[in-house]
């Protein structure tokens, strides 16, 4: 496995601070932040990020980051970060980001820019900050992330370059992010997430590119954006078996914020193509499209605490979402595992600015968000339910 | 004599009413900013672009230093409902997303109005907030002088 502590990219980051470190007249800003949270889960018949049905703390996150304003039209950053989440996620040190901005346009009604490193997508409004806690509405992201899903590795953060610019028009601040990411190995702790092969295989992904354009409209009052991500996954092996398999995703978000609460509501299709090819004969060709939104209530109490509730659905196929389809065209599967609903309360406590203690319930119906490796077959209840705590501190 | 007291208090603090917007009667909090940035014009949208760390330098290209109160500070509210129409919760949304993504900087939070007026009055290209009431019966007598004498002294 590459080891991405040396990149190129952190090379040449350090490589301008201390050259403007030396250079520079003014004092240069900068900025050390960081993060840890550690989560519990406790689940009834199914497991969850990790064997959660005798309770599990397999379930953290944790990361340090640096910010440097080398000039106000330069900044550098790089975070690094850990992440378990049961079977999803093997708590591997990794680069998170690690990228140097460059400011075009800085006016007071305009802003535009460029990124270039390992930079995170815009997608919806919870992507580039979910694994920090503090920033999710809820422990659990809502299934158009796919917190336990494998779609994570796929959108995650990866090197390429980003254009953004924001704009004041009249009450509305209009934002746009445009990034373009280049190829990338798959981590092998995704890469048998993804794909259940006998054979060895390698599991890329191919160029992919990100969008995202957003309306603050007077302060805040009102949020709306659409993202939207290409990608392609590229399967190889040694017996001339390839696989290309193409996800795109549209992300609808709105959010309305007032004094004490906020509402918010976000929908995403992802489209599926996928092509299997043996000796350049194609086997598999399969088009599936699946869908998926929530609609989410928080209420601020007081300052320090907040409760939340959240209805979700995820269907793997929108065009069979009672699942009956697959399970006749699939013997022996059962169709609850094509869906799930989501019902969560929850509660949310910061007693200070570092620190934060969250607890939630969800009851679930439906199996579709279980990973297969953390729950073997049969998977014989399609309604549980599970309680997830977390306590943080960030700096 | 008073001119002399009046130019060396501005030398150390310089009190800005913003005067664009047309929503609010009196403001209960003020905008304080370094000595040199004192020709600025500061409406809402400055205001906003400053305080959302979306701009990082001013017109003359040197960079924007944004000091802050804590969040639950009564004045923090109070100062971004009034000056910026924003909710305290959704500033800190956004300068979260901007720490946890390597694409700003946070303000700095200051744990007193004491201490804000001392770190913007130290700091080069400086921007924070401070009441009203802040200002001690002297300092506040000496304020409305001040501000008198400016005036006049704009007229030489």
């Amino acid at each position: 496995m590459t080891d991405r502590m040396h990149e190129p990219t952190v090379r040449t980051a350090v490589v301008l601070a201390a050259i403007c470190f030396g250079t520079s007249a003014h004092a240069i800003d900068y900025q050390v932040h960081g993060y840890a949270a550690q989560g519990f889960v406790y689940s009834q018949h199914n497991n969850f990020f990790g064997d959660s049905t005798d309770g599990s703390f397999d379930y953290y996150e944790a990361g340090i980051s640096a910010t440097v304003e080398v000039t106000p039209k330069l900044l550098l950053a790089a975070q690094a970060a850990v992440r378990d989440a049961g079977i999803s996620d093997d708590g591997s040190g990794r680069l998170d980001y690690a990228l140097a901005d460059y400011r075009l346009l800085s006016e007071a009604t305009t802003q535009a820019g460029l990124r270039a490193g390992k930079v995170k997508n815009a997608l919806g409004f919870y992507n580039e900050t979910r694994d920090v806690v503090f920033t999710r509405p809820s422990i659990l992201l809502p299934s158009v992330y796919s917190d336990n899903q494998n779609q994570r590795s796929l959108i995650f953060t990866a090197p390429g370059a980003q254009a953004y610019g924001s704009t004041f028009f009249g009450q509305h601040e209009l934002s746009f992010s445009g990034t373009v990411n280049a190829e990338r190995d798959v981590r092998e702790s995704d890469e048998r997430l993804l794909i259940r092969l006998s054979v060895p295989f390698d599991l890329r992904i191919g160029d992919s590119w990100n969008v995202q354009v957003m309306d603050s409209i007077d302060g805040g009052k009102w949020q709306f954006a659409y993202s939207r991500f290409v990608g392609q996954f590229r399967m190889t092996t040694d017996i001339n078996l390839i696989g290309r398999f193409d996800v795109d995703l549209d992300v609808f978000s709105a959010r309305y914020n007032a004094e004490r609460f906020t509402l918010t509501a976000e929908y995403v299709i992802v489209g599926n193509e996928n092509l299997l090819q043996l000796r350049g004969t194609p086997i598999l060709r399969q088009s599936v499209e699946a869908d998926g939104g929530y609609l989410q209530a928080e209420y601020r109490l007081r300052p320090e605490w907040t409760v939340m509730t959240r209805m979700d659905s995820f269907y793997r196929n929108r065009h069979d979402r009672s699942g009956r389809e697959f399970a006749a065209t699939n013997p022996g599967a059962d169709r609850r595992s094509q869906v799930s609903h989501d019902f969560t309360i929850g509660v949310q406590w910061r007693p200070d600015e570092h620190w934060g203690v969250w607890a939630e319930h969800h009851w679930i119906n439906g199996t579709a968000s279980l990973q297969g490796l953390e729950n073997p077959p049969p998977v014989r209840d399609q309604r549980w339910s599970m309680l997830m705590l977390m306590a943080g501190y960030k700096f | 004599m008073k001119r002399i007291l009046a130019k060396a208090f501005a030398a150390l603090l310089l009190m800005l009413s913003v005067v664009a917007s047309a929503q609010e009667s009196i403001p209960a909090v003020d905008v304080i900013v370094s000595p040199s940035l004192i020709s600025t014009k500061f409406d809402r949208s400055l205001l906003r672009a400053v305080f959302t760390m979306r701009l990082r330098q001013w017109p003359d290209g040197s960079p924007i230093r944004v000091f802050v109160l804590p969040d639950h500070d009564p004045l923090s509210d109070q100062f971004y409902r009034e000056r910026l129409g924003m909710y305290s919760y959704v500033l800190r949304r956004a300068w979260d997303r901007m720490v946890f993504t390597g694409t700003g900087l946070a303000p700095t939070v200051v744990q007193s109005e004491r201490e804000m007026i001392e770190r913007v009055r130290s700091t080069p290209g400086a921007i924070g907030y401070v009441g009203k009431r802040e200002l001690s019966e002297s300092d506040g007598q000496l304020l409305r002088s001040m501000s008198l004498l400016l005036a006049e002294g704009d007229n030489d």
